[in-house]
């Protein structure tokens, strides 16, 4: 089981830092929920794990692999993006087999990989469907399976609940949260909101102005937050209008 | 608002009287036009200018997709400057100083002793310089497209490189613009002319097309020159046309 290890990362767009000397450490087996406002450096977080942005300074580890160099293509990181990121020119099934295709994988078994990818997400009814014939739910449950469908070492989600409905929301998160335990690789989920911090996290880092302000389960964070601001973020329906 | 719709009724009206009045005209010498169309010295130039600009359309797919993607995936400095160069001045470069560069650059007395004017191949040169850059620029802007939603960035997540990503990502995605692009530089290479005029000559049943066979016939005001004026129009019309209704039914 390999460990997802960042260590004093730095991280920006050209002359812009927007992460400043970040470190944790994501375990197998626990989802790590990364949550701070807008703006606060999340998503660069999450693509400079991916390895879209290249880190100023600081190391990103997988078990005992630097991958901090590493072109995107050969870390072996499942990734869901925010909109999903899904082919539209593609069947289901071609987009779960995507990733096996590229690596060569003989398109039988290819096929079989992402037909269990499909049936893991219970999506297997649609595997002939285009992407355009899916509601929003069903595409993130493809995108799942798509990431899944390589045997990633790491699993990186970019707000995956924000383009699903409020009334099917609670039953997607079941749904993840029950995929979430049989992965045995570091999970590292992106958000701002606090439902989905409450859902997911057994681990939660509070992440504002590039830098981790709080870092703890998601009760101790609720019970102590460091300041007024965290507070805000974790209940935000504590005040007063 | 009324005023809105009569001035675009206006510009409207224009352009379809202006379109459609080359029928009418060859509606008071009909006989005379159809002859034409079975006129050897009309069908070999069609002909010319149909191979030449399917030869400039192939060369544009090839040297003009690669630019495209340059320019949409690529920063380097001067890239404004390098795109306005490559894309927009030659589509607004006097087609007469391009054949007269060429002329200079390749023909008899050219310092690279490669005389290749009065060619089939001079035809080629002159009209891809003027259409080529409609396929790298709607090339460029599908790629931009496909860019701005990030999905080259899952596919390479996806363990695909930068190849891959291109083939089978955008380039299939972008298929729509790159052929929009393909049907604007085919008709547009269909009536060329200032270029070709120079650089190719018009030596009947050799590098004569129907564009330079209407400006040496236009004066006289010929049956023929009526025939090939409405051959080329109605040739790339039904290109453009055809190619607008197949996208959108797709």
């Amino acid at each position: 089981m390999k460990r997802l290890t960042v260590e004093h990362l730095a991280s920006g767009y050209e002359q812009h830092r927007v992460l400043h000397d970040i470190s944790f450490v994501a375990h197998p087996n626990e989802t790590t929920v990364i949550m701070g406002p807008s703006g606060s450096g999340k998503t660069t977080l999450l693509l400079t794990i991916l390895g879209i942005i290249g880190p100023q300074t600081g190391r990103v580890l997988l078990g005992n692999r630097n991958m901090t160099h590493e072109p995107i293509e050969t870390r072996h990181i499942g990734y869901l993006p925010q909109d999903y990121g899904l082919f539209p020119h593609m069947s289901v099934l071609d987009n779960v087999s995507y990733g096996l295709r590229v690596w060569g994988v003989p398109k039988q078994e290819r096929y079989k990989i992402a037909k269990d990818m499909l049936s893991l997400v219970e999506m297997d009814e649609y595997a002939d469907r285009r992407i355009a014939q899916l509601s929003g739910g069903q595409r993130q449950r493809v995108g799942l399976a798509r990431a899944l469908a390589i045997k990633p070492d790491l699993l990186l989600l970019d707000e995956p609940l924000s383009n699903i409905d409020q009334v099917t929301k609670l039953d997607v998160a079941k749904g993840l949260i029950d995929l979430f335990k049989k992965l045995d690789i570091p999970i590292l989920l992106v958000t701002h909101n606090y439902e989905d911090a409450h859902w997911f996290a057994k681990h939660l880092i509070v992440l504002i102005n590039g830098q981790i302000a709080q870092e703890g389960t998601f009760q101790t964070v609720k019970e102590s937050p460091r300041t007024e601001f965290i507070k805000r973020l974790i209940m935000p329906f504590s005040g007063h209008v | 608002m009324i005023i809105l719709y009569v001035l675009a009724a206006l510009l409207l009206t224009w352009s379809a009287f202006t379109f459609f009045y080359q029928y009418v005209a060859a509606v008071g010498s009909l006989h005379g036009v159809i002859a034409a169309f079975g006129n050897d010295r009309i069908l070999t130039a069609l002909w010319l200018s149909f191979s030449s600009a399917i030869v400039v359309a192939i060369l544009s797919i090839i040297l003009g997709i690669p630019l495209g993607y340059v320019f949409a995936l690529k920063d380097f400095p001067g890239k404004v400057v390098i795109e306005t160069l490559a894309v927009d001045v030659p589509q607004t470069f006097p087609p007469i100083a391009e054949g007269m560069i060429f002329l200079l650059m390749l023909g008899p007395t050219s310092p690279l002793h490669f005389n290749l004017s009065l060619t089939f191949t001079a035809l080629v040169i002159a009209k891809l310089f003027i259409c080529a850059p409609f396929v790298v620029s709607f090339a460029a802007r599908g790629f931009r497209e496909i860019a701005k939603t990030g999905i080259n960035v899952t596919a390479r997540a996806l363990g695909a490189n930068r190849f891959q990503v291109f083939y089978s990502v955008f380039l299939p995605l972008a298929l729509r613009d790159i052929g929009a692009g393909v049907s604007l530089c085919w008709s547009r290479a269909m009536g060329e002319l200032g270029g070709s005029l120079l650089f190719a000559g018009v030596i009947p049943g050799k590098t004569e097309i129907i564009p330079t066979f209407i400006a040496t016939q236009a004066h006289t005001l010929t049956v023929e020159a009526l025939a090939a004026t409405i051959l080329v129009t109605t040739a790339s019309t039904l290109a453009l046309v055809s190619f607008k209704l197949f996208t959108v039914r797709t």
